[in-house]
């Protein structure tokens, strides 16, 4: 014990970092919290943006260069890096939707998306992939999307990646990491180095709690700071509660404002524009739609919502693997993702970084045995495979449902055909784990042993039984629910985002993903939201 | 939707069809009809009837780590206030489900009809607990294993995440933090 006292953090002070966000206060940005406008205040502007996450955030910049006078609204509060203080209490309650409780309607999926001024970008781990080409394929051919291939989608990424500072990660790979590329190249699997948006990072590796170096070109530190600076207006702590719809027309948004513990203070704010954006999640997005009403000849809203159901192991090495310390993710392979598109489910593989909470979690159990796992976090590895949902006629994908309060509810089911993905990823992680050497491993299963070697752990995995909430899903991937497209019956915003059913509503945000992406969504949402908001401003301008 | 009573009667019926009944996908709801007890003074969800249960659970939960370097006077209150302020900001499905659940184990019918200690909780011995997780975790019925799973991930989270707790999972911490200034995000008139 006397060991694990003296050791301390990599780097053992943060300290030097000017809050960029404080600062845009001082010089008069114009932003708020709902709660200090009186009840039935009236806002006004040419675009109201409603999420300020990838979609929102990256619109939001984008529109107010072009001269419009842009209103952004987030139900989540204004937190900055004077905030960030790598602590996963204070980030669990401040920045994540339901304090990183939000769960599937039965429980067996854990669900981390964020909630806060920047949106999941705040709270995201970096990696940042272009949509892959079999995935655009894909839509075209299957749904119809329009003008959205790997070429017309190139110059939109590029213009984005340069925005946000997306880079191969140039540092070496903590160990946490190491164990994936060492695991593949021993096996002679493929793997890669993730790019990241991030500028000067420290590599400290509390990406997931609110970067407090500013490194992280999240939302909260670009965009939106830009769009700040040239007179745009951002109310927080705001909950869009619905649309307020005319015919074909949005004529405004109803909002709520939110006290600390995120509750609706019954203060309600009326914000109307001739133009409204919705970039709220795959989950909270069709929430607000079905709260609202909204035309939906085809009852497509919240269906198909894809998640990546992301599954875990973990692997205890002789040596420290401080899987809290580094950047979180540099690492991936591809290996038994795109074997088939379309027959069974592809995954990708990377690892995730185990601050304590979140590990204590991940290992699932209770008791002396529970305990015995925690103990070992500090040589602690964990590899996660997210399955490529929705390509499929087997992976339709889950539903978007509204509890008695208006509040969204998930069902999502994994099924016989997610099922073989999740045995086969257990087995592909186990083997690399193994083949980097090491000692055991266990699977995200409740029913789970220590395997010592590879051998115990082909034999023992695939006896693990199929039992609802008996082992790990995950996912910190919303996708679907809104889905593009030019076939109706089936989609409901055009290749451009816009609503189909109404005139003034566009959609961009990962909700409209035909299926999932099958890699991190973060940059296919930035490049499709930066393609759309460019084509909105001609719209708008031409009009 | 079923009103259970907690008579002799309520309770005898609630046996015979409990097994088929839960198996065809009961919610808590069905189970507990609409007891409110008020909230505990300075908590935001919590009951002081549902101290008593995640109190007495805790120990068998969190295993050698409970009470910790906190101690036993102090860890209950920690680890109480820490599931307070998560519960609080589940939305109202997710948040109505554990309350129910929490409401199944304040009463003894319900409790043995869910395979749970029939002795109050600050009663039931660590066996008892012990018994009664391992029944839920490798149970047919998927409510019980989804009330498992929820007990067990809230309380780990909540735990773990305590600064305290560190030494019994070997986190080092993070680095210390120090800032420019010390001043509260104030918002433009």
């Amino acid at each position: 014990m006397t060991d694990i006292i003296k050791r301390e953090p990599v780097i053992p002070v943060v300290a030097g970092i000017k809050d960029p966000i404080r600062d845009g206060i001082k010089a008069g940005w114009k932003l708020q919290s709902a709660t200090e406008l009186s009840n039935d205040s009236l806002l006004s502007a040419d675009v109201i943006i409603i999420g300020t996450g990838a979609g929102g955030g990256t619109a939001a910049e984008i529109l107010t260069d072009a001269g419009l006078n842009v209103l952004m609204l987030e139900e989540g509060p204004l937190k900055s890096s004077d905030d960030f203080r790598m602590d996963e209490r204070e980030a669990y309650r401040d920045m994540y939707q339901e304090s990183a409780g939000r769960m599937s309607k039965d429980g067996s999926m854990s669900i981390l998306q964020g909630r806060c001024v920047g949106g999941t970008t705040v709270i995201n781990w970096t990696s940042s992939f272009r949509t892959p080409e079999q995935t655009l394929e894909h839509w075209a051919k299957e749904f119809g999307v329009k003008g959205m291939s790997s070429e017309e989608m190139a110059p939109w990424f590029a213009k984005m990646e340069e925005r946000l500072g997306v880079e191969p990660w140039q540092v070496s790979p903590n160990k946490n990491n190491a164990v994936l590329k060492d695991g593949a190249a021993k096996l002679g699997l493929d793997w890669k180095v993730i790019p990241r948006n991030v500028r000067g990072c420290w590599n400290l590796g509390y990406c997931g709690v609110g970067c407090p170096t500013n490194a992280k070109q999240s939302m909260l530190v670009t965009t939106i700071p830009s769009a700040l600076e040239q007179g745009a207006k951002l109310l927080y702590s705001a909950r869009a509660e619905r649309l307020i719809m005319e015919g074909r027309k949005v004529l405004g948004v109803e909002v709520s404002a939110l006290d600390d513990n995120y509750q609706p203070t019954g203060k309600r704010i009326i914000a109307k524009a001739p133009h409204v954006i919705l970039a709220a999640g795959a989950i909270n997005g069709p929430a607000l739609m079905l709260r609202s009403k909204a035309p939906d000849p085809h009852k497509r809203i919240g269906k198909r919502t894809f998640f990546h159901p992301t599954t875990f192991t973990f692997a205890e090495f002789e040596e420290y693997v401080d899987p809290y310390y580094g950047a979180p993710q540099s690492i991936y392979s591809d290996h038994y993702q795109w074997n088939t598109v379309t027959g069974p489910v592809g995954y990708k593989l990377e690892v995730p970084p185990l601050p304590p909470g979140f590990a204590s979690v991940l290992l699932l159990g209770h008791g002396a045995n529970h305990f015995q796992d925690i103990q070992k976090l500090p040589h602690l590895h964990s590899m996660i495979a997210l399955l490529r949902d929705g390509f499929n006629a087997e992976s339709e994908g889950g539903k978007i449902e509204l509890s008695n309060d208006g509040s969204p509810i998930i069902d999502y089911k994994v099924n016989d055909y997610l099922w073989d993905g999740v045995v086969r990823s257990w087995l592909s992680m186990a083997e690399m784990q193994f083949a980097a050497g090491a000692k055991a491993t266990r699977v995200s299963h409740v029913d789970s042993p220590w395997f010592h070697s590879w051998e115990e752990a082909k034999a023992g995995i695939p006896k693990l039984e199929f039992r609802s909430n008996a082992y790990t899903i995950g996912s910190a991937h919303c996708m679907g629910g809104m889905a593009m497209g030019e076939d109706q019956t089936r989609c409901l915003v055009d290749s451009n985002g816009k609503y189909h059913h109404l005139d003034n509503l566009y959609v961009f945000d990962g909700s409209v993903f035909p299926t999932s992406i099958g890699a991190n969504p973060q940059l296919s949402i930035y490049g499709m939201a930066c393609r759309n908001a460019h084509k909105l401003v001609e719209t708008i301008k031409n009009a | 939707m079923q009103k259970i009573t907690t008579s002799r009667r309520g309770f005898m019926q609630l046996s015979a069809t409990s097994a088929a009944f839960l198996a065809a996908g009961a919610s808590f709801a069905s189970l507990t009809g609409c007891t409110k007890a008020p909230v505990a003074s300075g908590y935001k969800v919590l009951r002081n009837t549902d101290f008593e249960f995640i109190t007495a659970i805790a120990p068998v939960v969190l295993g050698g780590s409970y009470p910790g370097v906190l101690g036993p006077e102090k860890a209950p209150e920690v680890l109480l206030k820490a599931v307070d302020n998560l519960v609080v900001t589940l939305q109202e499905y997710a948040q109505s489900q554990l309350i129910m659940m929490f409401d199944v184990m304040q009463s003894a019918p319900l409790r043995v009809a869910m395979d749970a200690p029939w002795s109050t909780w600050p009663e039931a011995t660590a066996e008892d607990i012990e018994r009664f997780l391992q029944g839920w975790k490798t149970s047919m019925i998927p409510l019980k294993r989804m009330g498992y799973g929820s007990l067990v991930k809230v309380l780990a989270m909540c735990w773990y995440s305590q600064p305290e707790t560190f030494i019994s999972s070997g986190y080092p911490g993070m680095p210390k933090r120090e800032l420019l200034t010390d001043q509260p995000i104030a918002a433009a008139d």
